[in-house]
């Protein structure tokens, strides 16, 4: 009987917890089928050579590589595996847009997630951004360095 | 909508069929020490180990069923929102050529050095 009670205690606090998340989700999520309807991103690209150079990716990276951070990795890997298929950018470039989005992708979706929990949403986004800059910039020395020792 | 229904109750579910029958409190206390390392409480390592394996529904599923603080939630959401979902998204990134093993690791590794930085730096600013 116990285990009953439990359950259907368990059910529905999720069932109230969800309508929290449902309240945050459904908005933040037509707002970014909107984004991606009316090509927001391509319009952003312009105004973030600063941060592509700072990786050192060109700027044919850009579009993947926000499709990504903000999209998420599931919505925005068609866009991904086209661009790997296509051949727009070089093995290198497309290898630190894998490793940037590995640590910082879908930044919208899951920050408003978690902020239903009471999570601080500046401290997630800033810590996921400058962890991803730093590594992606470190990967991008391991690599040019390794390889030029290869030709070399 | 459905499909997050799908995730989360079945995941509560079982979350609190294994805190009925003490299996949290095992894994907790077995994960215990390391969990310290980020601030985070024992029990936490179900909500994180649903989170790396299944995607973040699961991880939420979790969540309730413990009793955290502000701090201790962004943490854990930050340690998930780095690694999570390991077995889908391990694959797409494979596209751009980004080994699979490779990026297990440097999310796992990633995921754990920010839980332990973000505790040191709550630490620093709060003093607590």
């Amino acid at each position: 009987m116990d285990i009953i009670i439990l359950l259907y205690e368990t059910i529905v606090s999720t069932l109230v917890s969800m309508g929290k998340i449902a309240l945050i989700l459904v908005p933040v999520l037509i707002m970014i089928e909107l984004a991606r309807h009316f090509k927001i991103i391509e319009l952003l690209t312009g105004k973030i050579k600063g941060l592509l150079k700072f990786i050192s990716l060109p700027e044919e990276a850009a579009l993947p590589l926000f499709a990504g951070i903000f999209f998420g990795i599931v919505l925005g890997s068609a866009l991904i595996i086209e661009y790997s298929r296509e051949g727009f950018l070089q093995k290198r470039d497309l290898l630190l847009i894998g490793i940037f989005l590995s640590i910082s992708h879908s930044v919208i979706e899951d920050t408003f997630l978690f902020s239903v929990f009471g999570a601080n949403p500046v401290i997630m986004i800033t810590t996921r951004t400058i962890l991803a800059v730093i590594i992606t910039r470190g990967a991008a020395y391991i690599f040019d360095h390794f390889s030029n020792k290869k030709v070399a | 909508m459905l499909l997050l229904i799908k995730i989360i109750i079945p995941v509560s579910c079982l979350v609190a069929l294994l805190d009925y029958f003490g299996i949290v409190a095992l894994v907790a206390e077995h994960f215990a020490p390391v969990m310290k390392l980020f601030g985070l409480p024992g029990e936490a390592t179900i909500s994180l180990l649903l989170g790396f394996f299944i995607n973040i529904y699961a991880a939420m599923g979790a969540i309730p069923a413990l009793t955290l603080s502000p701090r201790q939630i962004t943490i854990l959401a930050v340690m998930i929102g780095i690694c999570h979902e390991l077995p889908v998204e391990t694959v797409i990134c494979s596209y751009t050529g980004l080994r699979i093993p490779f990026s297990v690791v440097l999310r796992l590794i990633t995921a754990f050095s920010a839980g332990i930085l973000l505790n040191l730096f709550y630490g620093m600013v709060l003093g607590g």
